[in-house]
Parts: structure tokens; C-alpha cells; sequence
């Protein structure tokens, strides 16, 4: 069972008219890791997710689940997986408690001393109905419904939309738990800071391709990243730019902003030898330069 | 641009309602007028003048003031009340309860304005829609070559516009204050079926004539505006109430706090946070509602089932009862000499007998309604409504087939439709025991099992739109117009030779067509009925099985 793919497709297609949502999607992911799926908003990342678990059908490829054939199996892989819908919705007349126990119950029961324990782990309060609950709040119960039958595999679409810093913490930790019994997650974000954390590795998709996939540490490597160095005297922009990775560096007074790529050891050395740092600040890159990172690759390799 | 304002975009939103309202009426009008004008109706022209002031015509006898009026002042009362009714619930109400009120408001524009946009472009659809029947009713009439020389259609239509609004204002006025749709397209749309009953029932029964002005329907068309033009006494009366509603809309609506999305709280909810009662409440409402797709789906209409149930069995059951022994049977036999036309439209029979009566005013038209009321928005909301409330893919993340959605939740729709037919049942047995009518209590059985399969029928079809389309607007309106289509269809196709064959294409042929109440049950015609239930839903299973999912309404 170790070697058995937990989510496998195969010239996965979706077309919606003349839109191509999903563009011939190759992926493979081995259990018990946690594979982060990302991607900009509009990507493809919810159309993927919806059709490997038969809500929506492809144009074109297939997909299994856990070896099994996301259509034709769709019931028996639903039996083993925990999923938590991007932009959640529920039942606003039903308090959580009821939520829960409603898809408890249409999965032959569950253990409810476990879904205690994960209300207790993300302070969810189940007693509010839906409707009077914050979209945060609101996001625990969703997410309770995802872990309560120990899934073999956990589908998440963007689970910490609404969360505050703390929870969402606890719920990287819930996840890292359910990798480690040799389980596996794959979570789509539109953050590479979250699937950084927890993720071992990362598929990037845009305009419904799989760009990459890589491991997190090469693509934090990868990673460009805005520096932002505060000194104690005039910078020179020349003194940055000899050091490899850095780009577009922009000096004002005693401010240096740089974008920057590579080994961050190699910079604090450079600038150590030249200034006093006053302060430091850097911030990762957004998606967005990522993307033109891989394209930069793509291009160069021609 | 259609989106410049509030104002353009509740019209752009909303035109296409009231278009197809109007288009509808206009072909039903064909296909009435087109029955009517081969009834002979020299009888009815030599019945004394008092046969005729029974059912409101004085003078003029004719297929266009007919036509017009059963068209125009039940199907039209119906449809635009209920379109304005819609766009008045919805108009702050239902903002809220999309939970869009707030991107609305943080533009800057009033609470007042807002309503008031919104107050507007209800009256412009409205008064163009009715401008249009109007206009299209003159060619209608000539290519069929009707007269309607002598008819004020305008100053009926007029009318028709005054009274829709009522119930437009009416609903936007409880919608803005208590910040409740339900509330609002319920109370109102009650209050128009009770006016439309008491006018039809009040005034034959002595003593109480004058209690039917407490209804607004008696304002709409209690002058006759169709033979004696517009009365601006009744009308003014309904816009100044009209006005009223606005007003108490605007205060209702900016003195309280908005919602967002958050429901009602239920008197189950309140037993609910007393210690003393939680325990036994939490098992009867709480996981027990839960344990399955058909007991939580048949809980969601608890409300909808007590109400619809409440009113078939009190008012349609057992006061009719009471109310046939009040009424002087003189008055009844004229009744029972009516031509079909006049008493198809209601389901037909003769009124001066226990089972005419209660075939007539219960089970002619108000008992299909009430099961349908149930099993259509229990059909559209079951798949549809799911998708468009986006939950349907946590459901369908759980083990079960789309195929058992679909069982479980025709299930509940049975169980539901059953629920109405029974307290049909026990009103008109009660009813007819109270006033020592003697009516068979098997018949009675036989007809509210009828009731509930026709019921059905239109229940299924709004499930199979919905699996198909995964649209619950199209869902619920397809079955409302296909039901009337059908009724309307039975009614008049029956009354002309040529047309009768056409009769046996509609369910509702086989409901009362061979009148239950008097012969007993029909196996046969209920088998057709229960047949054309499961094929529908039958199809609703291959049709949701090859369709995407949708994730928006």
C-alpha cells in the first residue's frame, strides 16, 4: 500500500465552452505527504480539485484516487477522504454540533471523541448555528467535517481563508499530523508562505497548466525575495549588484530595496564588509514573481 | 447601462418575469377564447337576471367578458401579484438574506433610496406589463373574432396594476421592517389567496356580504371595472394603503439593524437554550433532524408543511362544511344550473349538491395548490437549491450516490405530499360530518389521494428541471407554469368537442376527471398519475448523474 499513488491523474482536461480551465494536468502524488497546490486566484486549482471528486466531469484524461477511478469508484473514495470546499458553505439553520453530526451520520458515524478533540484544538464553538457563526468560525466547522473520519486522503481548497495567525498555525500542525500517520494532504493556496511551512511539495498551476513541481526547499531557493536594507551611511547600488541574485536594486539615501534570489548568507557578508546594517527587512516575493521566476528558467533553458 | 443605478439594475433584473407573465397570459387568452367562443351560450344568455348577478355579470353575456375575466382576474391576479410580491420581498430582504445589503449600502446611497429605486422599477414592469396586455388583448380578440365591443379592458387592467402593487408594497413593507423574505412573500402572498377565497365565498352567505370589503380583493373587483370602467373610490383606497406600506417600508428599514445572512430564530431554538427543555428538544430537533438526507429535508419545510396543512384542513376542509349549510340552497341550485363553463375553471361539478360544493371550492383548485406549494419548492430546492446554496459539494463528499440525493429526497417529498392530502382528508370529513353532509368517507380518501398524486406529478417535474439544470428559478417556475398550462388545459379543453382529446394530455385529467368524490377512487387514473411521478423522478437520476455540478445559483 506504501508505493500506491494517493491522487494520480492523467491528461486531466476540463473545458468550460471556449474556456480551458484545466489544460492536460499530469500529476502524481505519493501518500503520506503533503502536497501544496498553488496557484493565483483563477488558476484552476478549484476545477481541479471538483473533478477529481466527481462533482464536475473532464473533458478529457482521467484521475484516481488511492488507485481508484475518481468516477466510476467516486463513492467508495468518498468513504475515504475528508474535503473542505473553497469560499465554504453550509447549512445556516443547523448549529455545528448538527452540521456535524448530519455528516456523521450519512458516513456511518464517526468518533465523536475525536471530533471533541478537534474543536478543542481549533476552539470551535459547535453550539451556534451556522448563520450567527463568522466566516472564521464558520471555516473551523468545515474543517472539523474534513478531519472527523481520519481520512486517508484530505482535500483542502484554500482551508485557512478566515483564520486568524493562531488557528491557522494549529491547523498546519493538524495537517503535519495526519503526513505523518501516512496519510496525505494536498492543500491548494493562493500563498506560498502557508504551503512553505507545511508542504513537502509544491505544484504551481496558472491559466489551468502545471507549471512545476518542485520540492520546497528548491523552490524557496527559487524564491526571489525583496530586501530591504537600512544603513548606517550612503549605499552605493554597485556595491548590491555584484552579488549574484541580486536585481533591480534601487538606493535612496541610506535605504537599499533590492529584489534578490539566491544565497542570503552571500548578501549580509557583502554588506557587512562595506556598511553597519542598521536594519533588515525582507518580505517573499509574491506569486506573481514566482511565475516569472519559472519563466525566466523556462526562457533560459531554450 | 443597465447597471448605472439600483433603479436599472432591479429592472434588468426583472423584466424577464414579468415578459414571460404577460406572454403567457396572452396565449392562455387565445386558448380560452378560442373554447369559449364554441360553447353555445344562448342558455346562459336566457337565464334570468338574477341567475346571472350569482356570478357578477349583469348585462352582457359574452365570450370576451368571459374570457377576460376568468383570465385576467384569476391567472392574472396570480401571476403579476405574485411577480410584484417576489421583487417587494426581495427588494431589502432578500439583499439581506444573499448577504449582499452590505456591499449595496457601502455605496453612497440611502436606505430610502434604495427602497425607493427599488419601489419604482416594480411599478414601471409592473404598469408596462399591464399596458401590454392591454394593448395585446384588442388584436387578440379580432383574430378570433371575439367582441369585446362594451368591455373596458383598460379599466380592468387598470385595476389588475393597482392590485399587484398592493401586494408588492405589502410584501417590501414586512420584508424591510422585520428583515425576513419568508415573512414577507408568506404573509402577503396568504393574505392574497385568503382575498381571493373570501371574495368568491363571502358574498353568498347571508348575513356576512359585507365582510368580504374587509378583503382588498373587493376593491380590485367588487365595482366590476370591466363593465362599469374604472372606480376611483376602490382604487384609491388600495394606493393610499399602498402608500402606507411604503412608508412603514422606508421607517421599517432604517430603523433597525441590518442582517447579513443569518436566519430566523425558530421557537425550537428558543426551547433550545433553556436548560430544562434542552435535552429532550435537542432529541427531538436537534440530531434526530440530522440523521438523513430525507428527515433533515422534509424538517427544512416544517413551517411551509404547518401552514399550507393548517389552511387546507380548518379553511378548505372543515369551514366549508359549515359554510355550504349557510348558504340558502335557493342560491345553490342556481349555482348547480351554471353552464360547465363558468365552474370548469374550478374543477366543475354541480355546486348545489355536498360534492359539487367541496369539489368547487376545495378540491378544484386550492387542494393541487396547497401539495404543490410543497412538493415543488421541496423538488426545485432539493438539487438546485443545494448547488445555488453551494452546499452541495460537502454533501457529495460524503459516501453516497447522486442517485440516493434523489431518493431520499423524493422521499421526503412523498411523505410531505402525503402530510397535506391527509389534513385535506380529515378537514372536509370533519366538515362534511359537522354539517350532516354525507359525503362517503372512502371518496373523500380516494379524492385526497388524487390530490396528493397530481401534487406529485409537478413535484417530480420541478425535481427533474432541477436535476437537469441545476436552476432553481427555472426549476419552480417550469413546474408553476406547467401546472397552470395543464389546469388550464383541462378546464377549457373539456368544454369544446374539438378540443376535448386534448383534456387526457394533462395530469389534472386525471385528478378529478372522473369525479372521485361522487364515483370513488380510480385506480387506473391514479396509476397513470403515480407512473408519470417515477418516470420523472427516474429522470431526474440520469439527468443529474451527466451534468457538472454547478457552485452558484
Amino acid at each position: 500500500m506504501s508505493n500506491q499513488l494517493a491522487i494520480h491523474t492523467e491528461g486531466l482536461t476540463k473545458h468550460y465552452g471556449s474556456v480551458r480551465a484545466l489544460v492536460d494536468l499530469n500529476l502524481d502524488i505519493q501518500a503520506g505527504e503533503v502536497f501544496g497546490f498553488l496557484g493565483p486566484n483563477g488558476a484552476g486549482k478549484t476545477t481541479m480539485i471538483r473533478t477529481i471528486l466527481d462533482e464536475i466531469r473532464p473533458t478529457n484524461g482521467r484521475a484516481s484516487i488511492l488507485g481508484l477511478d475518481t468516477h466510476d469508484d467516486a463513492i467508495q473514495i468518498r468513504r475515504q477522504i475528508g474535503y473542505v470546499p473553497g469560499d465554504l458553505a453550509m447549512y445556516p439553520r443547523l448549529t455545528g454540533r448538527d452540521t456535524l453530526t448530519y455528516f456523521a451520520n450519512l458516513r456511518g458515524g464517526v468518533d465523536w471523541s475525536h471530533v471533541d478533540e478537534l474543536a478543542e484544538r481549533l476552539n470551535a464553538d459547535l453550539s451556534k448555528k451556522v448563520s450567527n457563526l463568522s466566516s472564521g468560525n464558520r471555516q473551523k466547522v468545515g474543517l472539523i467535517q474534513a478531519f472527523m473520519n481520519k481520512p486517508k486522503v484530505l482535500i483542502m481548497d484554500e482551508p485557512s481563508s478566515g483564520l486568524d495567525p493562531l488557528v491557522q498555525r494549529e491547523l498546519q500542525k493538524m495537517m503535519r499530523d495526519v503526513a505523518n500517520e501516512g496519510n496525505t494532504v494536498f492543500l491548494s493556496s493562493h500563498t506560498l508562505s502557508e504551503v512553505q511551512r507545511v508542504g513537502d511539495r509544491v505544484g504551481i498551476i496558472r491559466h489551468g497548466r502545471l507549471v512545476a513541481v518542485e520540492s520546497v526547499s528548491d523552490i524557496r531557493s527559487k524564491a526571489v525575495r525583496r530586501v530591504e536594507l537600512e544603513l548606517d551611511g550612503q549605499a552605493e547600488a554597485s556595491v548590491f549588484e555584484r552579488v549574484p541574485g541580486v536585481r533591480e536594486v534601487n538606493v535612496e539615501n541610506d535605504h537599499v530595496i533590492m529584489s534578490f534570489e539566491g544565497d542570503m548568507g552571500a548578501l549580509l557578508k557583502t554588506t557587512a564588509e562595506h556598511y553597519k546594517v542598521v536594519d533588515i527587512h525582507t518580505q517573499e516575493a509574491d506569486l506573481e514573481e514566482i511565475f516569472l521566476a519559472y519563466y525566466r528558467d523556462e526562457d533560459s533553458a531554450i | 447601462m443597465m447597471l448605472a443605478s439600483v433603479f436599472t439594475k432591479t429592472v434588468r433584473d426583472r423584466w424577464k418575469g414579468w415578459a414571460i407573465g404577460v406572454v403567457s397570459l396572452v396565449l392562455m387568452l387565445l386558448m380560452a377564447m378560442s373554447a369559449y367562443s364554441e360553447i353555445d351560450l344562448s342558455v346562459f344568455k336566457a337565464m334570468p337576471e338574477a341567475y346571472r348577478s350569482f356570478i357578477g355579470i349583469t348585462d352582457m353575456v359574452e365570450v370576451g367578458s368571459l374570457a377576460i375575466r376568468a383570465l385576467y382576474g384569476t391567472y392574472g391576479v396570480l401571476a403579476f401579484a405574485a411577480m410584484a410580491l417576489a421583487m417587494g420581498a426581495a427588494s431589502i430582504a432578500g439583499e439581506e438574506r444573499n448577504g449582499t445589503i452590505g456591499l449595496l449600502l457601502g455605496n453612497p446611497k440611502s436606505r430610502t433610496h434604495v427602497i425607493v429605486a427599488k419601489a419604482a422599477a416594480m411599478i414601471l414592469l409592473a404598469a408596462i406589463s399591464v399596458l401590454a396586455l392591454w394593448a395585446v388583448t384588442i388584436p387578440v380578440s379580432a383574430m378570433l373574432d371575439v367582441s369585446i365591443e362594451g368591455l373596458d379592458v383598460g379599466a380592468f387592467t387598470f385595476h389588475l396594476l393597482i392590485y399587484s402593487l398592493f401586494y408588492g408594497f405589502m410584501a417590501m413593507a414586512i420584508g424591510a421592517w422585520t428583515g425576513n423574505k419568508g415573512a414577507a412573500s408568506g404573509v402577503s402572498a396568504g393574505i392574497l389567496v385568503i382575498s381571493l377565497f373570501a371574495a368568491g365565498i363571502l358574498p353568498l352567505v347571508k348575513g356576512v356580504e359585507d365582510l368580504v370589503k374587509a378583503f382588498p380583493s373587493h376593491y380590485f373587483d367588487g365595482s366590476d371595472p370591466l363593465l362599469n370602467g374604472v372606480d376611483w373610490g376602490d382604487l384609491s383606497i388600495l394606493t393610499a394603503i399602498s402608500a402606507a406600506f411604503i412608508v412603514v417600508a422606508v421607517i421599517g428599514v432604517n430603523r433597525r439593524d441590518l442582517k447579513s445572512q443569518t436566519v430566523g430564530i425558530t421557537l425550537v431554538d428558543r426551547l433550545r437554550a433553556i436548560p430544562m427543555t434542552q435535552k429532550i428538544i435537542d432529541k427531538l430537533a436537534g440530531s434526530a433532524r440530522v440523521s438523513g438526507i430525507w428527515i433533515k429535508t422534509a424538517s427544512e419545510y416544517q413551517g411551509l408543511l404547518m401552514v399550507t396543512a393548517a389552511l387546507m384542513f380548518f379553511l378548505m376542509g372543515l369551514m366549508m362544511g359549515p359554510f355550504y349549510a349557510a348558504i340558502p340552497q335557493e342560491t345553490l341550485e342556481i349555482g348547480g344550473q351554471l353552464p360547465e363553463a363558468m365552474v370548469a375553471l374550478v374543477g366543475g361539478g354541480d355546486i348545489s349538491t355536498p360534492e359539487g360544493w367541496y369539489q368547487i371550492e376545495t378540491f378544484g383548485l386550492m387542494a393541487p395548490i396547497a401539495v404543490m406549494l410543497v412538493t415543488i419548492a421541496v423538488g426545485a430546492g432539493a438539487l438546485a437549491g443545494e448547488e445555488s446554496r453551494r452546499t452541495m459539494g460537502l454533501l457529495l463528499a460524503n459516501p453516497i450516490s447522486r442517485a440516493r440525493i434523489i431518493y431520499e429526497k423524493s422521499w421526503s417529498m412523498v411523505l410531505l405530499a402525503f402530510a397535506i392530502g391527509f389534513s385535506t382528508f380529515a378537514g372536509v370529513a370533519l366538515g362534511s360530518a359537522v354539517a350532516d353532509m354525507g359525503i362517503n368517507v372512502w371518496n373523500i380518501a380516494a379524492t385526497c389521494l388524487l390530490q396528493v398524486l397530481v401534487g406529485l406529478v409537478f413535484g417530480a417535474l420541478s425535481l427533474a428541471l432541477s436535476a437537469g439544470t441545476g436552476r432553481t428559478k427555472i426549476a419552480i417556475f417550469g413546474a408553476i407554469g406547467a401546472a397552470l398550462a395543464f389546469h388550464l388545459l383541462n378546464s377549457f379543453a373539456a368544454l369544446s368537442d374539438t378540443m376535448a382529446r386534448w383534456a387526457k394530455f394533462s395530469p389534472f385529467h386525471y385528478y378529478l376527471g372522473n369525479d372521485p368524490l361522487i364515483n370513488g377512487m380510480d385506480w387506473g387514473n391514479a396509476a397513470i398519475l403515480a407512473s408519470l411521478t417515477l418516470g420523472l423522478i427516474g429522470l431526474s437520476v440520469i439527468l443529474f448523474q451527466r451534468r457538472d455540478i454547478r457552485q452558484t445559483g
